[in-house]
């Protein structure tokens, strides 16, 4: 079942520049897809007009109301005046649910992202990755059946990365939410997602299958993982320089 | 410590050195007089100067009020609708840069000499309004645009945007406003009080015009004096505002 589509849609921004052209695709309820690209290509564009902070210039979304996504962005994006647990429970206080209902779903989020001691901490107390965990636990304090992600990870380090990109994916499985991953990274898109769209220059240029289904801890060495970063980095367009 | 007691060590070693010249020069106290000398006219003077002090200081918190409301409300009304603020901001530039003394005895016979107080306010206002204006406009324009769209993600309205979002964000550009306004709002009280003059306000500015005319310069320091003081109370009570309203989050109060 489709939980998110785009239909031949274009998006044409104020100054003329076409960011997506004719893109038609669709996400299953409850997959993990990641759009990969070069800076510019126009994944971002793709996952605003998911989100509805785009409108398509031509044809059209379908998809949910904006109160069932979850957005997290390239930055923590929080509110440097609230503690870790208000700015987790702020978009719900704003969508007007009980008192009750608020505490509950936010305690529920600090605890799926293991910040329940850092509450009451600012964010200016904390680490990248942890303002990154907050950021990501305020969009699932949501619970939204759709989870939109900007390059969540980039401005990390390689280890926290790696840390986050596994609780990802074992919040994916516990809430079965549908994901869509923006990333630069070949190997992060091979890592977590079962379906990676390769985009350039505002479109979808191929659409590659990662074999998740024997999946051990040591993912990273196994050769569904290696197969799938070379089909993706071959579907980029990277060549090994010939020997002369 | 050394931060608080180096100025005080500094001032009271200037002092020391004007009390000594004055003495040693024979300056005559109608040119100018000893800190001794202004120190006991304070002291002679101290219930009308006191009274004369409370008018400047009702005039100068009744300005810098309706400055902070004006400037506050009307930035919120320019960040909303920019055909209001291309329509407006010309006339408020002309405020700004108008010369306030010229235009202070036009207010004066406007309002009325029955109502000195109010064209008092009103003068002190047109000084202090810009400042905070600009300031507060800047600080709602500012706000990260990521965080705008997380507020539409949310589905917030117009008032949670500004009550979340927008106020808070600009607090530390409203607060560096209201400094700048703070001081600006007693140069306008006293600006009013000199051109209102011939005793219609009772204010500091009068006192030094009125113990001018009468050669009684100690008393006139001692009105300057506290002139000084009360703007230098106004800036350290606005920077602790500042301070008590941001100290915990913002970059600012950061040490290195």
């Amino acid at each position: 079942m489709t939980a998110l589509a785009l239909n031949e849609a274009g998006l044409v921004y104020d100054n003329g520049f076409a960011a997506l052209r004719d893109i038609s695709v669709q996400f299953a309820r409850g997959s993990f897809t990641a759009l990969v690209g070069p800076s510019g290509c126009g994944k971002s564009s793709l996952l605003r007009l998911l989100a509805g902070l785009e409108q398509p210039s031509i044809g059209s979304v379908t998809g949910l109301a904006q109160s069932d996504i979850g957005f997290v962005f390239q930055e923590p994006t929080l509110l440097a005046w609230r503690s870790v647990a208000d700015n987790i429970a702020l978009p719900l206080k704003i969508e007007g649910h009980a008192q009750s209902e608020i505490e509950a779903r936010r305690d529920e989020a600090l605890q799926l992202v293991g910040l329940t001691d850092f509450a009451n901490a600012l964010p200016r107390q904390l680490s990248g990755g942890m303002k990154m965990r907050v950021s990501l636990a305020r969009a699932l304090a949501k619970r939204p059946p759709v989870l939109l992600m900007d390059e969540p990870f980039a401005a990390l380090d390689e280890l926290t990365r790696f840390r986050l990109d596994d609780d990802l994916r074992a919040i994916w499985q516990r809430q079965n939410c549908t994901i869509v991953f923006v990333t630069h990274s070949v190997t992060e898109a091979a890592y977590l997602a079962e379906r990676a769209l390769v985009m350039q220059a505002g479109e979808i240029k191929s659409e590659i299958a990662i074999d998740q289904s024997d999946r051990a801890d040591d993912f990273r060495g196994a050769p569904p993982f290696i197969a799938a970063c070379a089909a993706l980095s071959q579907a980029l367009g990277h060549k090994r320089a010939a020997a002369k | 410590m050394m931060r608080y007691l180096a100025p005080v060590l500094v001032g009271l070693a200037l002092l020391a050195i004007w009390e000594v010249w004055v003495s040693l020069a024979d300056i005559p106290v109608f040119i100018l007089p000893a800190p001794s000398a202004i120190g006991l006219a304070l002291v002679e003077n101290f219930a009308s100067l006191m009274a004369a002090l409370w008018v400047t200081v009702k005039v100068t918190a009744a300005a810098f009020f309706w400055a902070a409301i004006s400037a506050i409300g009307l930035a919120i009304i320019f960040t909303r609708a920019r055909l209001i603020e291309m329509a407006l901001y010309p006339y408020v530039v002309t405020l700004q840069v108008t010369p306030v003394v010229a235009i202070a005895p036009l207010i004066l016979i406007w309002v009325g000499f029955d109502n000195v107080s109010h064209a008092l306010v009103m003068i002190a206002w047109i000084v202090a309004f810009f400042p905070m204006l600009t300031n507060t406009v800047q600080g709602l324009r500012s706000v990260d645009p990521q965080l705008h769209d997380l507020m539409r993600l949310s589905g917030a309205n117009w008032w949670q945007r500004l009550c979340y979002l927008e106020l808070p964000a600009a607090l530390p550009s409203i607060l560096t406003g209201a400094k700048i306004s703070g001081g600006l709002a007693l140069i306008g009280a006293v600006v009013a009080e000199f051109v209102a003059g011939s005793g219609a306000s009772t204010g500091l500015a009068w006192r030094i015009i009125e113990a001018g005319n009468r050669l009684e310069i100690a008393t006139m320091f001692a009105s300057l004096a506290l002139l000084s003081a009360l703007g230098i109370v106004l800036f350290y009570l606005l920077s602790f505002c500042e301070w008590l309203l941001l100290h915990r989050w913002h970059e600012s109060f950061r040490r290195g």
